[in-house]
């Protein structure tokens, strides 16, 4: 059973098709990342799989029941929303509370607090959100997902508007309750957060999925050439001369100076037999640094 | 259900409108109750009795429980759609519990109010009646339906408001016209009013319950308009 699967998922509003039949599968217990650019369709997305807008066509299910009983399923599913505001006459403790009671929960005061201090609102808990920070209504937004301690949650931007601490803090949020078997959805526009969390990333463009895998199958999909870094013992002008045609064969380029080389090949497989060349030449090599390319490049390049 | 319900009626109670509207609703209420006991004794001649210092109540409410209840009302559902703190409900409860909930917590409200300022009118009439208790708590729930209604189906507050005003000034007028007209398009009109009901000739006037009926279908729309909103 998968966590959440799409089949041909389409939203338009006009003539403007924002999501245009995604396909999309999520396995159960990983922490999934979405990114895309902004109006990419990814907020569209998450709302029509936890219910909030209705599909024009295409068809989800999310933990193995079909989308039109997802009313059924609101014990399993948290979900921080991209964009809500809370009631201003309501602390933080009352909201808690109303939504355990809509969720049926039986959560005692201690929970609640427990809760609250968890996302860092404990010094917050008896004041009203109208005095609230936009980062402070951010973690009880967060805080409101996961009372229930659900089977999926769908985290839009989770970490947008909070200080570095609260980053942190919600990264270990995120971890810790995905190993307990959550399932986490989350999107962002912070690349390394995604890199550093996810197990599994799509990324979306204009409405459809251009690319879904493990960070490791993104890049050897999208990277286009590899660089070698390699730190030797020095070369005299002959031997550097010698070193870059033997290398003339295997590497698209070769920056060859008298300590340190850069070498760019197109494939992993070449590393070894760059390091070859190196050690027939009796060149003692001290490092060897394959430079990866991060999720910020593939995404910039992308499209 | 009784959670959304019960959350709205405290929050009703708690603004400052409807404290208002309130203090508006008992001073209004024990003035006419004053009014009345002036002219008891050609009120006893016609035969209204005690009953004058209810009626005094139900003629109050006739006119101004569409105003009363729109202003109060208005944006039971819409201001959440607005806020977006509907996303919270909608992902933790059934579309139909919010409805529901919501007209339990509007009519409770309501209730409660009617109930205490026919209380508040005992010391006067001597007497308390449970019919006109009955009668006039099912003659609110219709406008509070319809507020629901119109709140469901609007999604800008501001609108309802100014929609919500029109249709209760609108609504009282054509209901007490049409009981004085041939013209058959205000007489049609009069029959989805309270007003035609309430103004039969009969003894008891059971046409006052057959309006009860009106909230139940404002309620089932709203649900049915509801469960298919985009939120
Ligand atoms: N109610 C609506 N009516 C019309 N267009 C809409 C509506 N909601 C969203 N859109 C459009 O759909 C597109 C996708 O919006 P969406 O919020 O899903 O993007 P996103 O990927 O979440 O972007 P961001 O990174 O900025 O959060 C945008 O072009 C937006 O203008
Ligand atoms: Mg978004």
């Amino acid at each position: 059973m998968e966590a959440l699967q799409t089949n041909q998922l389409t939203k338009t509003y006009g003539k403007k098709t924002v999501v245009d039949s995604v396909d999309l599968h999520i396995p159960q217990g990983s922490i999934f990342g979405f990114l895309g650019k902004n109006g990419a369709g990814k907020s569209t997305l998450i709302n029509m799989v936890t219910g909030l807008i209705k599909p024009s066509s295409g068809s989800f299910e999310v933990l193995g029941q079909s989308g039109n009983r997802l009313e059924s399923l609101q014990k399993e599913i948290g979900v921080l929303p991209d964009y809500s505001t809370f009631y201003d006459d309501l602390t933080a403790f009352s909201h808690l509370n109303y939504f355990q009671k809509l969720l049926k929960q039986s959560l005692s005061r201690q929970d609640i607090h427990r809760v609250l201090t968890r996302v860092g609102l404990e010094d917050a808990v008896h004041v009203k959100v109208k005095k609230f920070s936009f980062g402070m209504k951010k973690k009880l937004g967060i805080a409101q997902s996961i009372i229930h301690q659900p089977k999926l949650l769908f985290l839009d931007e989770p970490t947008s508007g909070v200080d570095a601490n609260a980053v942190l803090n919600i990264h270990s949020l995120i971890k810790e309750i995905a190993a307990q078997g959550t399932t986490v959805f989350l999107t962002s526009h912070n690349l390394n957060e995604v890199e550093k969390l996810c197990d599994e990333i799509a990324i979306m463009n204009k409405g459809s999925i251009q690319t879904q895998g493990t960070m490791k199958q993104l890049r050897e999909q999208y990277q286009q050439a590899i660089i070698v870094h390699i730190h030797h013992r020095s070369l005299s002008e002959k031997e550097q001369t010698q070193l870059k045609n033997s290398l003339k064969d295997l590497a698209a380029d070769t920056q060859i100076a008298e300590n340190t080389s850069e070498i760019t090949v197109q494939a992993n497989e070449l590393i070894p037999q760059v390091n070859k060349k190196f050690v027939q030449q009796d060149i003692g090599v001290f490092r060897l640094e394959v430079e990866e390319p991060s999720l910020e490049e593939i995404f910039l390049n992308l499209e | 259900m009784l959670t959304v319900g019960f959350r709205e009626f405290k929050s009703l109670f708690s603004s400052i409108r409807s404290i208002v509207i309130i203090v508006v609703l008992f001073g209004v209420t024990i003035g006419s109750a004053r009014l009345v006991r002036q002219f008891e004794a050609p009120l006893q001649e016609l035969g209204l009795g005690n009953d004058a210092y209810a009626m005094g109540l139900m003629l109050l409410l006739i006119l101004a429980a569409p105003l009363f209840v729109t202003s109060l009302s208005h944006n039971i559902v819409n201001k959440e759609m607005d806020t977006r703190t509907i996303r919270f409900l909608a992902t933790k409860t059934s579309r139909s519990n919010i409805i529901l909930g919501k007209f339990i917590g509007s009519f409770l409200f309501w209730a409660v109010c009617i109930t205490v300022a026919l209380l508040l009118i005992i010391p006067f009439s001597k007497s308390f009646s449970i019919v006109n208790l009955v009668q006039s708590i099912i003659f609110v729930s219709y406008f509070v339906g319809l507020t629901l209604f119109l709140s469901t189906i609007i999604p800008k507050p501001s609108l309802s408001m100014f929609l919500g005003i029109i249709i209760s000034i609108a609504l009282p007028v054509l209901g007490l016209w049409s009981a004085g007209t041939d013209n058959l398009f205000i007489k049609a009109v009069g029959y989805v009013t309270p007003y035609f009901y309430y103004m039969q000739e009969e003894s008891n006037n059971y046409y006052a319950y057959f309006v009860a009926f009106f909230p139940i279908l404002f309620i089932l729309l709203s649900v049915f308009i509801f469960r298919k909103r985009d939120l």
